[in-house]
């Protein structure tokens, strides 16, 4: 082949498979922070609510702060991120409970999400957490192709920046948590060595990728700059059973306490303030609250927040 | 038209069954969603009788997990070496890359079939006396190991690469078609996690050494290196049922002496039931259709090739001298503290005597925890199992290598037994680790310690950081009765490069010298 031809191919064909590959020309319009950031200074509902039936629980408690409808539009893409992060049965309240989860997944639903995903980056290895938490038979169990339990696929971690965060300036964050519609956060409460409680803010932390371990030097400061740039619409605290010692793993019955309550709440700093309570604690004490809160990021002082006991 | 199958489809049919069946229990080695595995994923190394004769002889016990491989065993005293033509799939598969790699004529030494004698000769005295050797030389260990350490993570990570590239950088429409695809293959053949191992290099060498032999000679290995092979020959001396030439009619032609596979037929048309693996090329190759598979009644011209008195008396005594060799280093004295086995896994004497080094522990290790050892016990010890806590963890409640150890090398353990066996102590170095050297709060390796007892606490102290301010921290500490050396500590550290917690082999439960309270053996 003489030069000038072979010139000629070369740009021709790679001028044309770039210009296939990249058709349509999207623009990226696509917004990292799907949620409005909560004012300040209105008063923050909880929904509190205690039953031994947790699926009547869950219905009821997200009633009393206005029902699913107020939080998933219809056709929405609703991603619940449960704490599933350990290798341990639902009983041994190191992670959510897996009827808590589905029926959250239902009521989604009925509320016309278009899909739900659910998901979290475990601690140990995910398939034995997914299995073993219960979580995954629950939801393969509804049957219902727009509901999902999906491994975390490492190729989906987007780097993203952190402009408002004082300590943390970006980090990976899973990209459909960012990309979805309705984020339902749905940690589980239970005591953890550094940050004192592991609640709605810590439980952030199962859609981050990168070595999390290193968030660990300032954890509390590091939550409260994750959490302005991931807003869950709903945060649902399962207190269903509450590990008190040897947390966040647990995996003795003595440190469990049966506790069978629900809260919920779009700020999550509120509702971590009264889930912070059932453990006889002060919001004071559990520093990623005290430092959301200074960030002005949700309501922590008891007598702002709106608690709306179920009778 | 013939309508009946041929002799030859049937061999290769039989072959591709097998392959297929191999590979279905290769990719079945892997978590399934429950504790236990189903399927006998094993299975191949369970009917060899090569393996279970040499771990027998190790242990100076009758292992009841390898008695499958009396069977076949037994039908080769029968049939002769029909496993070799027909079902190894190491065989089928240096029967399939054959053409691809052009033929290069060489000149073999007249000696070298004696090898596998000696080889296997070595490899039973050898196991007798103390010498490890089986792993290395079986068929199926160099297969599935080649394969499980090197060639499976490798294609994987082809796979992964490109679907990575045309995600990231794919347009719409053609993520459209490579996601679904790339679903699909992960849940039919690529492993769940990408898996990386020390040993990937020399594992793949290996076997493409073997593959590469078939440039000189067709089924190289299986004519000359072969000690299984060489075990199921000594079988099908005695097989009743064997090929032969009808004499009378032959007019030496020696189309024969070129087509058979494994040299098993020499120029006069004579088969050699040591070499011949039944393959049935002959019944079908001959122009005059001299061959016939049959039961001999009277006993046919022998070709034995067995080795000489001399021979035999000189690989005995070496294989009983080699392992005295092998027993005066440090180590076995002094075992390597960073050589840490997978739970279950017996005394290392016995342990290196029973396992095959297969790699199959390694391969369904769910945290990619397990990795091929080097040096760390010895040469007669490479690619035995052992945990590297900084690649991967022991998952706490996961019991899978002890269930698909062929050889029971690892012992199966229930859940509940398998958390109380300790493989390892871990160890803090307080000159890296953040509360201590630092002064900077970090309790990675408290949070993940999985005993419901937690092995590794905090205790409160006030100490000058690095700026010389006084600090309240939380410090970490073991507490060796409870640690059971699973590694997450040292695999979770959060510090780069070296972890600030160590996991080492000392107090093994394996070994009766338990360590007292105070940390003196």
């Amino acid at each position: 082949m003489e030069r000038r031809r072979f010139l000629h191919d070369v740009t021709y064909w790679s001028l044309s498979c770039f210009l296939l590959l990249h058709w349509p020309f999207p623009t990226l319009t696509t917004s990292a922070q799907a949620q409005t950031p909560q004012s300040g200074m209105a008063l923050s509902k909880v929904g509190i609510g205690k039953d031994k039936d947790y699926r009547k629980l869950v219905r009821q408690v997200i009633a009393l702060i206005g029902g699913m409808g107020a939080f998933v539009k219809p056709g929405a893409r609703v991603v619940i991120k449960p704490n599933m992060s350990f290798d341990r049965p639902p009983e041994m309240g190191a992670t959510t409970h897996p009827l808590v989860v589905r029926t959250l997944a239902e009521m989604a639903l009925e509320a016309g999400a278009s899909q739900v995903r659910i998901f979290d980056r475990t601690c140990n290895e995910a398939r034995r957490c997914y299995h073993n938490s219960g979580i995954l038979p629950a939801i393969q169990g509804m049957d219902n192709r727009k509901v999902r339990c999906d491994y975390i696929d490492r190729r989906k971690f987007v780097t993203v920046p952190i402009p408002e965060g004082r300590v943390l300036k970006g980090w990976d964050i899973y990209r459909d948590a960012l990309e979805a519609d309705c984020y339902i956060n749905v940690p589980v409460a239970k005591q953890h060595g550094l940050a004192g409680l592991s609640l709605s803010l810590k439980n952030n932390m199962g859609i981050l990728g990168g070595n999390r371990g290193q968030l660990h030097r300032k954890l509390d400061q590091n939550l409260a700059d994750l959490a302005t740039i991931i807003r869950p619409t709903l945060n649902v605290v399962d207190a269903t059973r509450m590990l008190l010692r040897n947390g966040p793993q647990g995996g003795s019955l003595r440190d469990v306490q049966t506790n069978d309550t629900i809260l919920a709440s779009s700020d999550p700093v509120a509702v971590d303030a009264c889930a912070t309570m059932l453990f006889g604690r002060s919001p004071d004490e559990i520093g990623a609250t005290v430092a959301a809160a200074d960030m002005g990021l949700g309501i922590m002082r008891l007598n702002r927040i709106n608690r709306i006991e179920r009778p | 038209m013939n309508i009946y199958p041929t002799p030859v489809f049937l061999r290769r049919f039989s072959q591709g069954l097998f392959l297929c069946i191999f590979i279905v229990l290769f990719l079945h080695t892997d978590y399934q969603g429950q504790d236990e595995i189903s399927g006998a994923v094993n299975l191949l190394f369970r009917v060899d009788p090569l393996i279970a004769l040499a771990s027998s002889l190790a242990t100076r016990t009758v292992i009841t997990l390898v008695l499958p491989a009396i069977f076949l065993l037994l039908s080769c005293l029968i049939l002769g070496r029909w496993f070799c033509g027909w079902a190894c799939p190491m065989g089928t598969l240096l029967d399939y890359v054959r053409p691809l790699l052009g033929k290069k004529p060489a000149t073999i030494p007249a000696e070298l079939p004696k090898l596998r004698y000696m080889l296997l000769l070595i490899i039973l005295v050898g196991a007798l006396f103390g010498l490890p050797l089986v792993g290395f030389f079986d068929p199926f260990a160099i297969l599935v190991r080649g394969l499980s350490m090197a060639l499976y993570p490798a294609f994987s990570m082809a796979i992964e690469k490109f679907f990575t590239l045309t995600y990231n950088h794919g347009p719409a429409w053609l993520n459209m078609l490579t996601e679904p695809a790339y679903q699909f293959l992960r849940a039919t053949v690529l492993p769940f996690e990408q898996k990386i191992f020390t040993l990937a290099l020399p594992a793949a060498l290996m076997l493409g050494t073997l593959f590469l032999l078939e440039i000189f000679q067709r089924r190289f290995f299986c004519r000359y290196v072969c000690p299984l092979g060489a075990l199921l020959a000594l079988a099908a001396r005695m097989a009743p049922w064997k090929i032969s030439n009808r004499q009378p009619a032959c007019t030496v032609c020696g189309k024969c002496n070129v087509l058979c596979r494994t040299g098993a037929i020499d120029k006069q048309g004579q088969v050699n039931s040591e070499r011949c693996i039944l393959c049935l090329d002959c019944l079908t190759g001959c122009p005059q259709h001299q061959f016939v598979f049959s039961r001999q009644h009277e006993r046919a011209v022998l070709l034995a090739e067995g080795l000489s008195r001399r021979a035999f008396m000189g690989t005995t005594v070496s294989a009983i001298a080699l392992p005295f060799l092998f027993a005066v280093r440090p180590l076995k004295r002094y075992p390597e503290p960073s050589l840490i086995r997978p739970p279950g896994a017996l005394p290392e004497e016995e342990f290196l005597g029973r396992c095959v080094r297969c790699g199959e522990c390694m391969q369904v290790c769910i945290g990619n925890a397990l990795h091929p050892t080097f040096m760390e016990a010895g040469a007669e010890g490479i690619f035995t199992p052992r945990l590297i806590p900084r690649i991967g963890y022991c998952e706490y409640q996961c019991t899978l290598c002890g269930q698909v150890c062929p050889t029971g090398a690892l012992k199966q353990l229930p859940p509940i037994k398998k958390q109380t066996v300790v493989i390892g102590l871990a160890s803090i170095d307080r000159n890296r680790c953040l509360p201590y050297a630092k002064g900077v709060p970090c309790i990675v390796c408290e949070e993940h310690c999985p005993t419901p007892e937690k092995a590794i606490r905090l205790r409160e102290v006030s100490i000058l950081n690095e700026m010389g301010q006084v600090v309240r921290v939380k410090q970490p500490y073991v507490v060796d009765k409870l640690c059971i050396g699973c590694g997450i500590c040292e695999n979770k550290c959060p510090l780069p490069g070296h972890s600030a917690i160590v996991v080492t082999s000392a107090g093994e439960t394996r070994h009766k010298r338990a360590t007292d309270s105070n940390g003196y053996t």
